[in-house]
């Protein structure tokens, strides 16, 4: 299996009769993810609603191929990902899912400049007039030079999310982007990135446990 | 560099000082190593010198003489069975049999006539010296001469001689001193030139040649003379009846290629079959004690390498332990695994190059020092290619082990 599969773009994610090794056995009530079939498409923008616990970071880990601690399939363009060997996921790691963790996986030593280079160095997706215009929008240019960990949780969180965006992608990845920022910054970071999704033709999947990132016309899921 | 913030932050928590002590630890290991081996190869030539033509690894052997078999010459002889024999022991390379001349010589000191009498005339040499001799020859892959002087035609000027180092040393010592003649060095000699008279066993047919003596053997206890000599003049001098008399063709004296010298079960399989060995055993032996102590010190230089190299390996291991999830990070980014693991594997290559040179200069250095009194002693010294050669299939392997565990682990963190 080669990514060459893929190229140019993955149009869509399929989940199909998808469940978590640690739910086996227990009941699954209503949910539209796990033991269904779900098709997530390039250009749509989801928002998956979960109570804790209810698997939404497992799901993300799964379709960035982090993990694959589950039944069931997982198919990109209708190809059983399977098969995908590890230099074709960091092909797709840095072409085509672009994904933001919870904890945001920052380097608390590098600056916070390093941290988005670090990832914009792979593919040199942004140039360094974006990166520092996103900068300024989310207020945190004048850390630009601080190591990530003199940051605060939401400076973090909105740096990350300047990270996330550093590459081409088809689909982007944001597990609670938003959890520590307030309105005014959420309404900012949902701004960029509604601009830099259009931009690419991309989707959007993004977790909430109440707090959701703010995009226009998202589909909700129930987890 | 192709990624100079990922070395930036993986070459964080690198401990100097657990560098610094593989650097030693390998220095001091490659150096051992490298440093008997090459002082081996300088000194080697001591113990072989007298007969640097002659590989150690022959054996000259012949049957015991006893009492029984001075009545019946031929019992002395290897048939093709003893041969054969010989042949099948899994110690044995090769084996060559020594010609004998079938016609006699006699040999004057000074130049032949040849020009007033042409080849094939009997004539008179000029010198007054004179002895009766008798020629051997085998074959001439056994010895080590370089070629053009170990080569006979019959148009060559001179036939090369090698005659047994005893006999200058009974010359010298036994019949010089009694008759108060001068004593001569090998090299005097060889500058001495001699008139060969080749009879044939009949007495018809006389041959004069010039001959000299090309190098000294303490393994060959004969006078030996180029193969092709020997056929030639068999043919010439028996009229092709030599050829035919297969029984006078066996050979007295058998030289072996020994594949391991060191086998133990060759002097026994030896005197069981009643066969001796010529040459002086001493000088092999003293070769056998070097060889043993250069296996015990590269023995010791080999143990301190691999701790040298589970050192790197296990600071390198708990330098990436302490980066886990650096690595998991990088990784995730979309980083491959090699260019994770390129800051590690610079450090490793640069660690182990600095260690394999410092080895390197050490090593000639030392060699420095000793190569004078060893050249002093007679040995000819190596070439320092055994140092480098050496030091560079162990750099090799030392750098390769250390890639290869941080490959593996930078992968075992991917998931």
């Amino acid at each position: 299996m080669s990514t060459s599969a893929y190229l140019p773009h993955i149009e869509e994610i399929t989940l199909s009769e998808m469940l978590p090794r640690v739910f086996v056995g227990e009941s699954i009530p209503n949910s539209a993810v796990w033991l269904t079939n779900l098709t997530f498409r390039r250009g749509k923008n989801y928002l998956v609603e979960a109570p804790s616990g209810g698997g939404k970071s497992s799901l993300m880990s799964y379709l960035y191929g982090n993990r694959r601690d589950f039944k069931g399939k997982l198919l990109f363009n209708g190809v059983d990902t399977a098969a995908l060997r590890l230099p074709d996921w960091q092909e797709i790691r840095r072409r085509h899912i672009a994904y933001l963790p919870q904890d945001l996986s920052l380097f608390p030593e590098l600056t916070a400049i390093d941290n988005i280079k670090l990832k914009n160095s792979l593919t040199d997706h942004l140039d360094m007039q974006r990166i520092m215009e996103w900068m300024r929008r989310l207020g945190i240019d004048t850390r630009a030079d601080y190591p990530a960990r003199k940051m605060s949780i939401g400076q973090q969180q909105r740096l990350a999310i300047i990270r996330a965006l550093a590459m081409p992608f088809d689909f982007l990845i944001l597990d609670e982007p938003v959890s520590h920022l307030d309105s005014a910054n959420n309404l900012i970071a949902a701004e960029i990135i509604a601009e830099e999704v259009a931009r690419q033709g991309a989707a959007v999947i993004s977790t909430s446990v109440g707090n959701p990132i703010l995009l226009h016309s998202a589909i909700n899921i129930k987890l | 560099m192709k990624y100079p913030l990922v070395s930036r932050l993986l070459r964080r928590n690198t401990s100097t000082a657990r560098i610094a002590g593989f650097i030693l630890s390998n220095f001091i290991g490659l150096t051992i190593v490298a440093g008997a081996l090459q002082f081996y190869n300088d000194a080697r030539s001591l113990w072989h010198e007298e007969d640097s033509f002659v590989r150690s690894d022959y054996l000259v052997v012949n049957k015991k003489v006893t009492s029984v078999h001075t009545l019946d010459l031929s019992a002395n002889d290897f048939t093709p069975e003893d041969i054969a024999d010989i042949e099948a022991q899994p110690w044995v390379r090769s084996v060559g049999e020594f010609k004998k001349a079938a016609f006699r010589v006699n040999t004057h000191v000074g130049f032949a006539d040849i020009e007033r009498h042409g080849r094939g005339n009997p004539s008179r040499s000029s010198g007054t010296l004179s002895t009766a001799m008798f020629f051997e020859a085998v074959p001439d892959s056994f010895l080590d001469i370089p070629l053009h002087e170990w080569h006979w035609t019959p148009e060559s000027p001179e036939v090369p001689v090698v005659i047994s180092k005893d006999y200058l040393a009974l010359y010298n010592f036994g019949f010089a001193a009694a008759a108060g003649l001068p004593q001569l060095s090998g090299t005097t000699v060889s500058g001495i030139p001699l008139a060969l008279e080749l009879t044939s066993e009949d007495g018809s047919k006389r041959l004069t040649l010039n001959g000299r003596v090309a190098a000294y053997s303490k393994r060959f206890n004969t006078i030996l003379v180029p193969e092709t000599f020997i056929d030639y003049m068999n043919e010439e001098l028996t009229d092709g009846q030599h050829s035919a008399d297969t029984v006078a063709q066996n050979p007295s004296r058998l030289i072996i290629d020994v594949s391991s010298p060191g086998d133990t079960a060759i002097g026994p399989w030896l005197e069981q079959h009643n066969l001796e060995v010529a040459g002086d055993k001493s000088a092999s032996s003293a070769a056998y004690l070097l060889k043993i102590i250069v296996t015990i010190v590269v023995s010791i230089g080999s143990v301190i390498s691999l701790l040298s190299l589970f050192i790197l390996m296990l600071s390198i291991s708990l330098l990436m332990e302490k980066n886990r999830s650096k690595l998991h990070s990088l990784l995730m980014l979309g980083y491959n695994p090699d260019d994770v693991a390129t800051p590690y594997w610079n450090i490793i290559t640069i660690s182990c190059c600095g260690a394999t040179l410092m080895s390197a200069a050490a090593i000639a250095i030392m060699r420095a020092f000793y190569l004078t009194p060893l050249k002093a002693l007679g040995a000819e010294g190596g070439t320092f290619w055994t140092t480098i050669l050496t030091l560079a299939i162990m750099a090799a392997l030392i750098i390769g082990l250390n890639f290869l565990s941080v490959y593996r682990r930078v992968i075992s963190t991917w998931r």
